[in-house]
């Protein structure tokens, strides 16, 4: 959700600042945009599709997300001269280091998820598991994380109704990709 | 209902080659974004 809220407040600032200067506003041109296809199609089998995500093991899961992840690594080495994409690549990278450090999940820690749900739902949830099968992220408690700064550990202020974790991949990612919207190409210059 | 065809059709003459070039672009970024992202709402707790 705040992955795809960037990429929307992105594209509004950018399409927003370049009409306010009476400039045509040019979105970001990709290469090999079937990469990205390629890429998102086993995470889309392991997490996305009800079908498919529950008949695939933790470790078939595992594999499609780390396959997933280099895959898009790649698409971002080769576009990495457009505005914004270091950013998203680091966070990229950050996460899939990350994932890979604790076997093949991104970890949450027992105390982040209690600050999401109540302590009924954490009580049900298995240390060592994944949370769901459409999750990518797996319960451990904080002494077993490596590289704990890089897991799911980030939650938004209280006053927010909509309740998650994030990582500080996830945080370089939205960004990133914000920036490649907001960017305007016209005059060559943010905001 | 032969006038809200031609509307319709109308409509999808409009589209051109830069709507589908950024209806592409936006498709790409949310897939990218969500493949590389990882961030957890326990929402699908069960599933």
């Amino acid at each position: 959700m705040i992955l795809l809220v960037s990429i929307a407040a992105g594209a509004l600032v950018g399409w927003g600042y370049a009409r306010w200067r009476g400039v045509a506003w040019h979105s970001p041109v990709f290469r090999a945009t079937w990469l990205v296809a390629l890429g998102f199609l086993p995470q889309f089998i392991a997490f996305y599709l009800p079908s498919t995500r529950r008949s695939l093991t933790d470790e078939g899961a595992s594999l499609c997300l780390i396959t997933s992840q280099v895959i898009l690594l790649i698409f971002t080495g080769l576009n990495i001269r457009l505005p914004g994409m270091p950013l998203l690549a680091l966070g990229l990278v950050c996460n899939l280091v990350v994932i890979l450090a604790n076997g093949g999940f991104m970890p949450l820690s027992t105390d982040t998820a209690s600050r999401l749900v109540s302590p009924t739902i954490i009580d049900s949830l298995v240390l060592g598991e994944r949370v769901s099968s459409a999750s990518k992220d797996v319960l451990l408690t904080e002494a077993n994380i490596r590289l704990p700064w890089l897991a799911d550990r980030f939650v938004p202020p209280q006053s927010l109704p909509y309740r998650f974790a994030f990582s500080l991949g996830d945080v370089f990612i939205a960004a990133g990709a914000f920036w490649m919207l907001a960017y305007n190409r016209q005059t060559a210059s943010f905001f | 209902m032969k006038n809200l065809f031609n509307q319709a059709a109308l409509s999808l003459s409009k589209i051109n080659k830069t709507h589908l070039q950024f209806a592409l672009m936006m498709l790409t970024l949310v897939m990218l974004v969500l493949g590389a992202g990882a961030p957890e709402d326990l929402s699908g707790h069960g599933r």
